[in-house]
């Protein structure tokens, strides 16, 4: 069984190309098996964290491979929280966070649901926007057996 | 991602493995999906055992190839989807658009069933 780890925070500072997303999955899912969450809940937090750097890679830096993005995994006793930040405009959170992608008329599209899957997946979802500087969505995932114990 | 077919009867198995998330693996994907209707086969399993991980992206070729052989009058099914994947295909409610089977053999079956 895994310790429970100090206070930690592990920065990842990846091209904007999809190639590089399988190191980002491969951190995410270590990290979230080193903090011991269950399958089903490190498989929620690479699943949203891949969500989240595929958003940044295409629609933040537009594959630019010369505007890196960052991750960093803040990694507490009872949480996880990931930041994922681009340089990008941003975007209309409002809309994007209210849209559903599962009804009828849209359930074919094949685009659109990688801000609903992060937000079904997580505990908390956020995006911090500042003109000039960027987007950062900030993944939060709290680990219950952990919180309980606290 | 790296793709692969292989016929048994009349039905097509694009096997795929790997990562799936978009970029050059769509076109590989599509191509596949061409050559097959193209050929007159219209009955197609994609099996994703071997697939990792599948981003949105990813999931927007799945959909785009449902969408194209059923334009067509075929049928496209997937097998051996993974507990990580499934994920992803509940809450976004894609299992109701796939039909999906724990092997190939069974995929195969429910075409000649």
């Amino acid at each position: 069984m895994a310790e429970r780890l100090p206070p930690s925070k592990i920065v990842l500072e990846i091209p904007s190309r999809l190639e590089w997303l399988d190191l980002v999955d491969r951190m995410a899912t270590g990290i979230a098996e080193q903090m011991a969450f269950s399958e089903e809940d490190a498989n929620s937090v690479a699943n949203s964290v891949l969500e989240a750097a595929t958003n940044a890679i295409q629609h933040g830096h537009q594959y630019n491979p010369a505007h890196p993005v960052g991750i960093v995994f803040e990694v507490a006793p009872d949480v996880l929280r990931v930041k994922v930040h681009d340089k990008g405009p941003g975007f209309d959170v409002g809309k994007v966070l209210n849209a559903n992608p599962t009804g009828p008329e849209s359930l074919l599209e094949p685009r659109g649901r990688g801000i609903f899957i992060m937000k079904s997946l997580m505990d908390e979802v956020v995006f911090e926007m500042e003109a000039g500087k960027g987007c950062t969505a900030v993944l939060t995932k709290h680990h219950p057996a952990r919180r309980a114990a606290l | 991602m790296k793709a692969s077919t292989r016929t048994e009867g009349d039905v097509v198995v694009i096997s795929l493995s790997g990562k799936l998330m978009g970029g050059p693996d769509a076109e590989s994907v599509r191509q596949l999906i061409r050559e097959s209707l193209e050929a007159g086969k219209k009955e197609m399993i994609i099996d994703i055992g071997d697939v990792s991980w599948v981003n949105s992206t990813g999931l927007g070729i799945l959909i785009a190839s449902h969408v194209t052989v059923s334009n067509a009058g075929g049928t496209l099914k997937l097998s051996r989807v993974s507990k990580r994947i499934s994920q992803i295909f509940m809450v976004t409610k894609l299992h109701t658009v796939f039909e999906t089977h724990e092997s190939i053999e069974e995929a195969l079956q429910s075409f000649t069933g």
